[in-house]
């Protein structure tokens, strides 16, 4: 079974927009799930650049998905959704 | 070489500002220096005031081109005599110092400097010029050629006067104990910086006077030729892409302390030397993003918040309990000598979209008020390049 890898965008855009909320992840997550996720924060994930969609940051990257517009509960259930889907 | 200068002080007891007053300043382009330390009468305010007058006239003399030697000698024999205790209003020292070595110093009614060479005392001639307009007033004037690791200190003799009435210490630490203690301190660490060194001697200075109450003002001012501490800060991605590759071998092969200002520009690095980013978000600390991880880069942060509250820590001090990525870069400019910044000219159009919540300034912008502070403030090196 492999982890889940959440990656939080730490990047200035992303961090700006909110991405400070999200660190709370880094306890929630392990707590909720133990040996099921892994996250860590990743510099700028060079979504934000993209000028069609650089207003929904903060991003989040679960597995190869990436979410948007991130907050906690978007990021809860993604992760919900996967593990039902039998990801395990 | 490069000239490290700092000096430490200490209030006289009970006052609330210096008697004595240090000024220093920087000229690059012609790699020279030049630093005063008066002391002037009394104490408190009113000695404050003298004494940053004969510092303030004299640098502006020299700055105007004047000799050191001409200008001390228009000082003294312009300062005026204090009508009860029949003393000059003010004293001080004046030193003038090039990277090749060459200096010039002018004493008037300070204690002697010391000069420390390879860890031993060096007492230089002089000369002594009378002044005309008063007598019992002269100076003394050295011309020294210094060589790498050579010191100078200067003090004000609430130094050298420590301890005065100290049961243990009639006359006070005087030259021979402030001799006594700065070859003690440079034996056990050759490289303290000027920082440091004059700390100490301060705190001794303090620590000997009975019930640890300065009786006078205290000042002490190192002057340490050293090889240059260098650092270089990448930050912002290249204007041109293809240039990329070129400017991160540069980065990965120049000399000294590294650090990288930016996520965007960590990834360029990463991606060309092929050294992962480890980003660690537990770390983030007073609402900056945390400082990651890179082998063989001394120090890697987020780029813009980061730069903008460095600015705020250099302009007004640290005054958070903890530490944080801004402070961390402040450390690391701090504890070097000449500083360059590589600054990508390429702006990361989302940091421009109105729906930010903050406004985000621009890097250029940021990078030439660091550098002005770090020069103006901090008497540093600073070399700016735009790639
Ligand atoms: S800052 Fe998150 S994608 Fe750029």
């Amino acid at each position: 079974m492999s982890k889940i890898q959440v990656k939080i965008c730490m990047g200035t855009t992303c961090f700006v927009m909110g991405a400070a909320h999200l660190q709370e992840l880094v306890e929630i997550l392990p707590e909720k799930y133990p040996d099921k996720v892994e996250v860590s924060g990743v510099t700028c994930l060079e979504l934000c650049s993209d000028a069609s969609k650089y207003t929904n940051a903060p991003y989040v990257k679960v597995n190869d998905d990436v979410i948007a517009d991130a907050t906690i509960e978007k990021v809860l259930k993604h992760i919900e959704r996967l593990l039902e889907n039998g990801q395990e | 070489m490069f000239i490290d200068i700092d000096c430490t002080q200490e209030k006289k007891y009970n006052q609330n500002t210096y008697g004595d007053c240090f000024m220093s300043k920087r000229y690059p382009e012609k790699g020279e220096l030049i630093a005063v330390l008066s002391d002037g009468l009394g104490s408190g305010i009113k000695a404050n005031i003298l004494a940053s007058m004969t510092a303030t006239m004299l640098i502006k003399f020299v700055e105007a081109g004047r000799s050191i030697k001409r200008t001390c000698e228009v000082i003294m024999n312009a300062l005026p005599v204090c009508k009860v205790r029949k003393i000059s209003y003010s004293t001080f020292s004046m030193a003038q110092c090039n990277e090749d070595g060459d200096v010039k110093i002018i004493e008037e009614g300070n204690p002697q400097f010391v000069y420390i060479s390879d860890g031993k005392v060096v007492e230089p001639e002089f000369t002594v010029i009378d002044s005309e307009t008063f007598k019992n007033r002269h100076m003394h004037v050295y011309k020294l050629k210094l060589k790498l690791g050579d010191r100078l200190v200067f003090c004000s003799d609430g130094v050298t006067q420590s301890g005065l009435g100290n049961p243990e210490l009639k006359l006070g630490l005087r030259r021979s104990g402030l001799i006594k203690c700065l070859l003690e301190k440079i034996n056990e660490n050759p490289d303290i910086s000027s920082s440091e060194l004059s700390k100490n001697i301060v705190r001794i200075a303090k620590n000997t006077e009975v019930d640890r109450q300065a009786k006078d003002d205290i000042s002490c001012c190192v002057i340490h030729y050293r090889h240059p501490r260098k650092a270089l800060i990448f930050t912002g991605p290249p204007y041109h892409m293809e240039k990329d590759r070129h400017y991160a071998l540069e980065f990965q092969q120049a000399e000294g302390k590294k650090a990288i200002c930016g996520g965007t520009t960590a990834n360029l690095i990463s991606r060309e030397l092929n050294i992962p980013v480890l980003c660690d978000i537990t770390g983030s600390v007073g609402k900056l993003p945390a400082v990651s991880k890179m082998e063989g880069i001394d120090l890697v942060t987020e780029g813009i918040l980061t730069l903008t509250r460095t600015v705020e820590y250099l302009e007004n001090g640290f005054k958070e309990k903890e530490k944080n990525a801004a402070s961390e870069l402040m450390d690391f400019l701090l504890n070097s000598d000449c500083i360059e910044f590589m600054v990508g000219a390429k702006l990361n159009q989302a940091h421009y979209d109105p729906n930010l919540p903050i406004e985000i300034e621009i890097r250029k912008n940021i990078i030439k008020k660091m550098a002005k502070i770090l020069e103006d403030k901090y008497i540093k090196k600073v070399i700016v390049r735009y790639i």
